[in-house]
């Protein structure tokens, strides 16, 4: 049990990233990664989703009947979605209103339903959870990287506040979708060299 | 019973819908008056800082807007709604137009508030109340640095009474050009942040105030 809880860390945070490696959730990560801070909310409500749809279908995988199952993992899927979207109304109303439409997006999120049929259908709840938390924290991670340079070049910022030179001339094309593009190829390219380099040198 | 039977797949789905559907209102009847009592306050902060009035904690705004515009102050008690009116006010010994607006953005509704002078000359202040515009792009209408540049503004006397320019990066510093810097990327959102502006001001002068 802790191996394997081991193993799904380091698949999703690295071998099996669900961005750069199964090119999961590329729309939002197209679109929201121009600010550290929109992104940083918008992973902690797909960890969140992630993780209690994983917990809630696992659970009940042994009743949910195969023709309406797709149906079923929508249904709790997109309950915690809008559950979200209520919190950050009601308790965080200024996050809410600069991530507008998103929060509901995250529904459209792959990598939730992709965690949903390929690891909850055939796992125990617990470790389903835990998959869920560990993906959304893999997605998490490549997208603050992504901000990051966005932010700083585009911006001149970090998480909102100056730290490049007055003088700095912004990168206007970072702020826009194409950058993010560009960085997620990049990003694909070193980690895949990385993780080929690492297997040729095991198979050697 | 074998769940892939025909009935049990009914009910289960059924059930299933219901059981959350039912969760999902409980958590938003209980989170009704929070999430109402946030909308007006982003009201109020909206006509203040449009206004040009200063604030601490969103949780004055109640008062401090009541404290100013206290003809309005008292139709507003329960309904957001009621806010859809011209308010005239002075402030700092200023007199001052505040308009709510909305119209049609890229992909929705763009609601704000409006001050400008009473004679039409210069725009004292804009801020944005709600909009579904593209996060990180068109969504940055709401950004200070957007907004700010509308304080101040001279409003021309032709057709177009401010000009939102294609955006370099910066921002427009110069108040009397009557023109502001577009958000680059957002070109659609920024031309209508133009239609928008420029129909209240037009509607303004029509009203004759």
């Amino acid at each position: 049990m802790n191996s394997s809880a081991v193993k799904i860390f380091k698949d999703n945070m690295w071998t099996n990233n669900p961005v750069f490696i199964q090119v999961l959730g590329i729309c939002s990560t197209l679109a929201v990664t121009n600010n550290l801070t929109n992104t940083l909310i918008m992973s902690l409500g797909l960890i969140f989703v992630t993780a209690f749809s994983n917990f809630t279908l696992s659970t009940l995988k042994s009743l949910i009947p195969d023709k309406v199952r797709m149906i079923i993992q929508t249904l709790v899927i997109a309950f915690y979605v809008i559950i979200v979207d209520i919190i950050l109304r009601a308790y965080l109303p200024e996050i809410s209103k600069s991530l507008g439409p998103y929060v509901g997006l995250i529904i459209t999120n792959c990598i939730i339903m992709g965690r949903a049929e390929a690891f909850a259908r055939s796992n125990p709840p617990m470790i389903s959870f835990w998959d869920g938390i560990t993906s959304g924290i893999g997605y998490m991670w490549v997208l603050m990287v992504i901000a990051a340079i966005r932010e700083l070049a585009g911006f001149g910022t970090i998480f909102g506040f100056t730290v490049m030179p007055e003088a700095f001339t912004k990168w206007t094309i970072m702020v826009m979708p194409p950058s993010a593009f560009f960085l997620l190829g990049a990003l694909v390219w070193v980690s895949k060299s990385l993780i080929l380099k690492k297997e040729k040198n095991n198979g050697a | 019973m074998n769940k892939n039977n025909f009935f049990f797949t009914v009910i289960f789905t059924f059930a299933a819908s219901f059981f959350f559907v039912f969760f999902l209102s409980l958590a938003d009847s209980l989170t009704a008056e929070k999430t109402a009592a946030n909308t007006k306050m982003s009201f109020y902060a909206a006509f203040l800082k449009s206004a040009g009035i200063d604030y601490e904690d969103k949780y004055e705004t109640e008062k401090l807007f009541q404290k100013n515009f206290p003809a309005v102050a008292e139709r507003v008690q329960d309904d957001t709604g009621e806010f859809a009116k011209t308010i005239k006010t002075t402030v700092n010994g200023e007199e001052l137009v505040l308009k709510l607006f909305s119209g049609s953005g890229l992909w929705g509704t763009i609601t704000g508030v409006i001050a400008v002078t009473p004679d039409l000359k210069t725009i004292k202040g804009l801020e944005i109340i709600s909009h579904n515009e593209t996060p990180g792009l068109g969504g940055r209408i709401d950004e200070q640095w957007f907004k700010e540049q509308f304080a101040g503004e001279a409003i021309a006397s032709d057709d177009a009474a401010v000009k939102v320019r294609k955006g370099s990066g910066g921002s427009d510093n110069d108040p009397s050009n009557s023109e502001v810097e577009g958000i680059t990327g957002a070109s659609l959102t920024s031309a209508s942040i133009q239609t928008i502006v420029n129909n209240v001001i037009s509607g303004l002068a029509k009203e004759g105030i």
